[in-house]
């Protein structure tokens, strides 16, 4: 088991939240592993499980004063998104071990699930990369708006208006397209079908891509956005990037 | 021409640099852009890159267009300032004054304004003009 500081004055330099659903039976096995093995590799830290705890976030904050350098999140994206903001805010590595459903950001930085990402961790592998905000709250991976055709302002210069519904993906950090999480831009993808001659011709699919700093959606009606997977409604997202505000822990299998 | 990203289920990665307006979308307002830009919808305002445009054989643009070289196949109403190449495909039509250093106009291609090739791009715009406006057709 890694040991967990019992004094309120002592340094912790790796922090590992563990989320909620972690604590179900069917990951006891695994969580074993991992903690031996983090002991193993001289990497035990204190544990903070969101839902016992009071908040994730004020938990990270507190330590990061007493010299914590290292917040390594047991879990899946949805965890992830929870303390995102707090790691970014107060400069520390983010580290991963994949455990249960939707894991796509650890496999973007190339971390494998369960016990092998303890050897990740080790070879301590630092990245600093982008992170996309949206309406105040980051994301690293990407965001997007399925069926819509509402206008995009893009960094306050022109409007980009789709003819008809499409999607709009605002891209970071994606295994599809070339995005580079440390150029300072997000790329933004506007996807609408087009009939390319007459009524009678075959409808294709336009896709526009821009680089961007920044951008914002507008809709009269509220649209169901993801960021990161995670839904969230709004009919105004204001978009943008915040360049190299994540040091994270990657694989030799990321992909950027 | 210049279809490669208006086709088919599979994404074909591009240049993350790269700006590509498509079929489908309407641009309006000053797009500036320092990579290289591919269009192919339409866009009104003004356009500006220091890279390469393309301009494809469906493309509207409605606005004065500054690039450091640019390939032409659609339709462009505004003014083309070219630092150094400007290439006029066949199908390519523009009304508005061309000034570029090196100019290629393939059979079929329409211009419909004045034309300064000025080898010092230092003074271009204040070097001598060709002739008068005139409407031609290669």
């Amino acid at each position: 088991m890694p040991t967990v500081s019992r004094s309120r004055t002592a340094t912790t330099t790796y922090l590992y939240v563990y989320d909620e659903f972690i604590q179900d039976r069917r990951y006891e096995k695994e969580v074993l592993k991992i903690e031996n093995r983090l002991t193993d590799l001289g990497l035990a830290g204190k544990i903070a499980r969101i839902g016992l705890f009071k908040r994730a976030d004020e938990l990270i904050r507190e330590e990061v004063q007493r010299g914590l350098k290292t917040v390594v999140v047991v879990g899946n994206d949805a965890t992830i998104r929870k303390v995102l903001d707090v790691v970014a805010d107060e400069g520390v590595a983010f580290g991963i071990i994949p455990l249960g459903p939707e894991n796509s950001l650890a496999q973007l930085l190339g971390i494998p699930e369960g016990v092998a990402a303890c050897d990740v961790l080790s070879a301590r592998i630092v990245e600093t990369i982008d992170c996309g905000i949206v309406n105040g709250k980051r994301f690293v991976s990407g965001f997007s708006i399925e069926n819509t055709d509402a206008e995009i302002t893009c960094e306050g210069n022109y409007r980009v208006t789709p003819q008809e519904k499409g999607s709009i993906d605002v891209v970071n950090l994606s295994a599809v397209s070339m995005s580079d999480p440390r150029d300072g831009r997000l790329d933004a993808v506007i996807r609408v079908m087009h009939r390319s001659g007459g009524w009678m011709s075959r409808r294709r699919l336009g896709e526009t891509s821009l680089p961007l700093r920044s951008l914002a959606i507008r809709s009269v009606q509220p649209l169901t956005a993801h960021a990161d997977g995670v839904a969230f409604e709004s009919n105004r997202f204001d978009i943008s990037v915040e360049p190299l505000a994540l040091r994270v822990i990657t694989g030799k299998g990321r992909q950027f | 021409m210049f279809n490669r990203h208006e086709s088919g289920d599979q994404e074909a990665p591009h240049n993350p640099n790269e700006t590509i307006i498509a079929q489908g979308v309407k641009v309006e307002g000053d797009f500036v852009s320092e990579g290289d830009v591919v269009i192919e919808g339409e866009v009104t305002g003004n356009v500006k890159t220091r890279q390469h445009l393309r301009v494809g054989g469906a493309a509207h643009i409605n606005a004065d267009v500054s690039a450091q070289a640019a390939v032409i196949a659609g339709e462009v109403r505004g003014n083309l300032t070219i630092g150094e190449s400007l290439e006029l495909l066949e199908t390519s039509v523009v009304h508005g004054d061309i000034e570029a250093r090196i100019l290629s106009v393939a059979p079929g291609a329409k211009i419909n304004g004045r034309l300064t090739m000025d080898s010092d791009g230092g003074e271009r715009g204040k070097g001598k003009k060709s002739e008068p406006p005139s409407d031609a057709t290669a």
